[in-house]
């Protein structure tokens, strides 16, 4: 029934000066259907406003010629907008922007196959330069090898000879009775004092 | 608000809007196959991080995918409108010459964006009154220094109608 208003007509209604604390106003279809009619209107007959004949004609006449114009206007825009569209979509400029954007799309895709192919042969080079350096390298990596195996046996190979070499001047069994009167023959003296260069400075006298 | 990334600028307004590759109507997807690690995916990957969100910001209907470590070279894949799928190959290339090869061949011409720009300005005239969806302004109250809307504040006498009239016709 009542609605409470908000917003613009908020001021307008303050002026009025309510009294409750929320603003409402009356709105129009204020009772419901089983409202009993008002006092003051109970033996009201609705008379619509008095039609002048005259008037009524000059009217309608006005009135059609007008609405006439209005509705031809109308008509006259749409289909104004409607053939533009159309002329848009299917006229014959834009067929041939179709057609010159087909072209030009056509010749920058060939542009870019160009690319493409420029970079294919690129990568195939290095590719290559690639495949040869790690080819390079394994040979070199088993000359290194072989080189190294050569040496270890040449290393083992000098040793046995050194080995061999020392051999001459064990002590064995058979003459063990021999360097033992050899040691007690000649007796080693083994005090002496070197200097910092390595010379011997001072012996002791053997007794 | 702390920064968030690496790069945090490229998440700013401004630097989003400086990017110009915007495609043309007809491609629809763009695919970046790139790697992680690798000298010749340097160019796709700098490309994947500074220019393609400059790209989606521009082109916010074209569906962009990244695939990492899929294939041993990069490259990018563009599908179009008529099923035409274009591949670009960006091994080795530099970023900057990737998103300029790639404006020059699905990027709309500098031309054809004037064009649209001056379509848009006719199309909507700052100086018509009308519904907010195709106007600036629905009434002339709305504007600074204007008489403001008589349902906010109560127009002077002189100006309302009903005045005039009252003193039109005492003067007769």
């Amino acid at each position: 029934m009542f609605q409470v208003i908000g917003g613009r007509s908020v001021q307008a209604v303050r002026l009025l000066a309510p009294r409750s604390a929320v603003l409402v106003e009356a709105v129009r279809g204020r009772k419901s259907r089983n409202d009993p009619v008002a006092k003051s209107k109970e033996g009201r007959i609705k008379v619509p406003p008095p039609v002048d004949p005259v008037e009524m004609v000059v009217l309608k006449e006005r009135y059609s010629e007008y609405e006439l114009i209005m509705r031809a206007l109308r008509l006259e825009f749409k289909e104004e907008v409607l053939r533009k569209k159309y002329e848009e979509e299917t006229g014959s400029q834009a067929e041939e922007r179709a057609r010159q954007e087909k072209e030009e799309h056509r010749a920058l895709m060939d542009w870019n196959d160009q690319e493409n192919l420029q970079m294919l042969k690129a990568r195939i080079l290095r590719i290559q330069k690639e495949e040869e350096e790690a080819e390079s390298k394994t040979v070199e990596a088993a000359i290194q090898r072989e080189e190294e195996l050569q040496e270890f046996i040449r290393q083992k190979e000098k040793e046995i000879l050194q080995l061999q070499e020392e051999a001459k001047n064990f002590i064995t069994l058979e003459n063990l009775d021999q360097r033992i009167e050899e040691a007690l023959d000649n007796p080693k003296n083994y005090n002496f004092a070197i200097d910092k260069e390595g010379s011997v400075v001072k012996r002791t006298v053997l007794q | 608000m702390p920064m968030k990334g690496r790069y945090p600028i490229r998440r700013t307004l401004e630097y989003l809007q400086k990017g110009d590759i915007i495609f043309k109507n007809k491609v629809k997807i763009m695919t970046v196959n790139y790697n992680t690690h690798g000298e010749l995916s340097e160019g796709a990957r700098k490309f994947v991080f500074f220019n393609i969100p400059q790209i989606q910001y521009k082109n916010p209907w074209v569906q962009i995918m990244m695939f990492k470590n899929m294939t041993p070279s990069p490259f990018l894949k563009f599908y179009l409108d008529d099923g035409e799928q274009v591949l670009v190959d960006v091994e080795g290339k530099d970023y900057k010459r990737i998103s300029q090869h790639v404006k020059k061949i699905l990027g709309k011409s500098e031309e054809v964006l004037q064009a649209e720009a001056q379509a848009k300005m006719q199309a909507s005239n700052p100086a018509n009154f009308g519904p907010k969806k195709y106007c600036l302004r629905e009434c002339i109250c709305e504007v600074e220094g204007q008489v403001p809307c008589p349902s906010t504040t109560p127009l002077p006498k002189e100006m309302t109608g009903k005045y005039r009239a009252k003193m039109a016709e005492s003067q007769e």
